[in-house]
């Protein structure tokens, strides 16, 4: 071996959730993979806060030449920097406008399955028993829903809207977390200091915050992370079969009116921008799950 | 291991119960009138009454569940809405056709995967294969499948013209089960495949990966080493060790990657549960939506529990309880 580096599981320091927060978050920044999934998530962010100042065009106006016709798949120029769509939609500003979605998704899956993941799986693996058991049950059913048609269909019949998507990823993908941040409180539980600190007489509120949650709070971005990336996909794949929120441009949408018209070949300023900024958004929070789950293996570290 | 296997298969029936109780409420909480489509071809009253009855949507809506598992039960789906024939004679050619991407889809995405991720498992930590390896694979697997299949469709089909990228086969051409050993579906089938292969290959590599690094330092590593072993079979001892993981993922997977699927089917119009499910969907024909999901749900429980019961098998560790 080249290199030998000795680390023993490199332990949380701190005792409180936001201490072990910024130090996971420390710890990410050494991974240079990471690092660059970090930059294009803030570029992202900034991109889609900026987009209604930014975008040229309202998303949807329909695009005028002089002589009044409609301004139909006109390839870049310098009136309208990435061209305009079959329908005379400018492309810059409805491509601006599908980074808000993406993000929106993004973040209120994150919270809300980072949320609900925590609860579960805290308390399932902390108390045992019969919440235990009636959540371990209640994953089964919830793991054997295959999501893609599970979505097509929940969000067919309550209606495509951009909040009946949110809801339909939060309530699929709650399930995945749960189950590995359970086992993590599980291994968490058995070690001795939270046996001394119970013997103490601290409460399980205080176990819970001080001594849990900082441990495992790697495990929770993972999961996180994950979801955040498996919403962005099931929001785009559902709008690109045509089920999105018509209100609202997002990536997905752009693609699905390019292929339903016939304009894959023709129109590669349509396609490519929505199509590559997926690819970045979604490699983005893939390459800081890696760095996370590399953290949380001690037998993927160097030895 | 009999009371395993016993338990198991009970876990499974209740989970199948579960999936279609949520579904058949699912469809009934839906604002749209699920006999507005029935309507439309302008029927008297009585005619509209029957056609609910067939279709069992008549009753208090507990009636309807029970008359709804019951048949459920008896293998009956009802007939599709919209193509007036059994659901059953609808989905069973749809089937074979989602299969024949997805088996041998998964199956080289795992076979690939499996290999090039030994290579990258085995390479100096921290060195430019490595690196280079992880980076692409994780990219690679950030690529949406649409996206695969879009850019596939643009490159081999409308500007190489390679490949067709409509349907299954010309039309007028052979019918019946022989047309899937003629040379106009494999062409066909290739595009699709090769989205499959492309969407199911990273995520195979960087199991295997994870698992041959975990592998490598283990002490019966350093004993084939000192025994003179040459290099390329030390790391095939690795491989197998790290296959486990592969083979229990495949079998979930597959599942997975029919649900998966979907989206690919649709890009290049290929006749299979998928793509006939968002159809079905975005036409209303609600019983033939109905199956095809619960279609999905009966392979994934079943895959699920091929999977736990094939680890027991394939590593001697494992103890049923």
């Amino acid at each position: 071996m080249s290199q030998i580096i000795v680390s023993d599981a490199d332990p949380i320091k701190g005792r409180s959730v936001l201490g072990a927060m910024g130090q996971s978050l420390r710890m990410l920044m050494t991974d240079n993979f990471a690092v660059v999934g970090v930059s294009v998530l803030l570029a992202f962010a900034v991109i889609a806060i900026a987009a209604p100042w930014i975008a040229p065009y309202e998303p949807f106006k329909a695009m005028m030449t002089e002589s009044g016709r409609l301004n139909r798949l006109d390839p870049p120029s310098s009136l309208h920097l990435l061209g305009t769509t079959s329908f005379g939609n400018d492309v810059l500003s409805q491509f601006l406008h599908g980074f808000r979605v993406a993000l929106l998704v993004g973040l209120v899956a994150a919270i809300a399955v980072g949320l609900i993941s925590t609860i579960f799986g805290v308390l399932s693996g902390y108390f045992g028993g019969y919440v235990d058991d009636a959540l371990m049950r209640l994953t089964d059913i919830a793991l054997s829903i295959p999501t893609l048609p599970f979505s097509i269909v929940a969000v067919a019949l309550l209606g495509p809207s951009i909040e009946n998507i949110i809801l339909v990823i939060t309530v699929l993908f709650w399930r995945n977390g749960a189950r590995i941040i359970r086992s993590a409180v599980l291994t968490e539980r058995e070690r001795v200091y939270v046996k001394w600190a119970r013997a103490a007489g601290a409460s399980h509120f205080h176990i819970i915050t001080r001594h849990i949650l900082p441990n495992i709070i790697r495990v929770v971005f993972l999961w996180v992370t994950m979801s955040v990336a498996f919403a962005v996909l099931t929001e785009a794949s559902l709008s690109f079969l045509g089920l999105g929120d018509p209100t609202v441009i997002s990536w997905g949408q752009m693609l699905n009116t390019a292929f339903s018209s016939g304009n894959l070949r023709t129109a590669w300023w349509w396609v490519i921008p929505p199509s590559l900024a997926l690819v970045m958004l979604v490699s983005s929070l893939y390459l800081i799950g890696r760095a996370y789950e590399e953290q949380t293996n001690p037998r993927l570290r160097r030895r | 291991m009999r009371a395993y296997i016993l338990r198991r298969l009970a876990q499974s029936v209740l989970v199948i119960w579960a999936v279609t109780t949520i579904m058949f409420f699912m469809f009934r909480i839906m604002p749209a009138d699920p006999t507005a489509i029935l309507l439309e071809r302008g029927l008297t009253d009585e005619a509209r009454q029957a056609l609910l009855e067939e279709w069992g949507l008549t009753g208090s809506i507990w009636q309807q569940y029970l008359a709804y598992l019951t048949n459920l039960l008896q293998g009956e789906f009802g007939s599709s809405f919209l193509y007036r024939k059994p659901v059953w004679e609808v989905l069973t050619p749809l089937i074979i056709n989602t299969l024949w991407i997805a088996v041998p889809g998964l199956l080289l995405g795992a076979a690939l995967g499996a290999v090039i991720g030994t290579a990258v498992g085995w390479a100096r930590r921290g060195g430019k294969l490595e690196r280079s390896g992880i980076f692409l694979a994780t990219v690679i697997r950030g690529v949406p499948n649409f996206v695969i299949g879009i850019a596939l469709l643009t490159i081999f089909s409308s500007t190489l013209g390679w490949f067709p990228g409509f349907g299954m086969g010309d039309p007028g051409q052979t019918v019946g089960f022989a047309r899937y050993f003629t040379l106009d579906f494999l062409h066909h089938l290739a595009l699709p495949l090769i989205a499959v292969i492309i969407y199911f290959l990273p995520e195979n590599l960087l199991l295997m990966r994870s698992g041959v690094v975990e592998n490598r330092t283990e002490d019966y590593i350093e004993l084939v080493r000192a025994k003179g072993v040459p290099p390329r079979r030390v790391a095939w001892h690795a491989a197998r060790n790290s296959m486990l993981p592969l083979i229990t993922w495949l079998f979930p997977a597959l599942a997975e990657t029919i649900a998966g699927i979907v989206v690919i089917e649709i890009v290049f119009s290929w006749p299979g549960v998928g793509r006939e499910l968002v159809l079905a969907v975005t036409r209303q024909d609600y019983p033939v939506a109905q199956a095809a999901f619960f279609l999905l749900a009966v392979m994934i429980v079943i895959a699920n529990l091929a999977a736990d019961l094939a680890y027991g098998k394939l590593d001697p560790r494992v103890v049923y309880k």
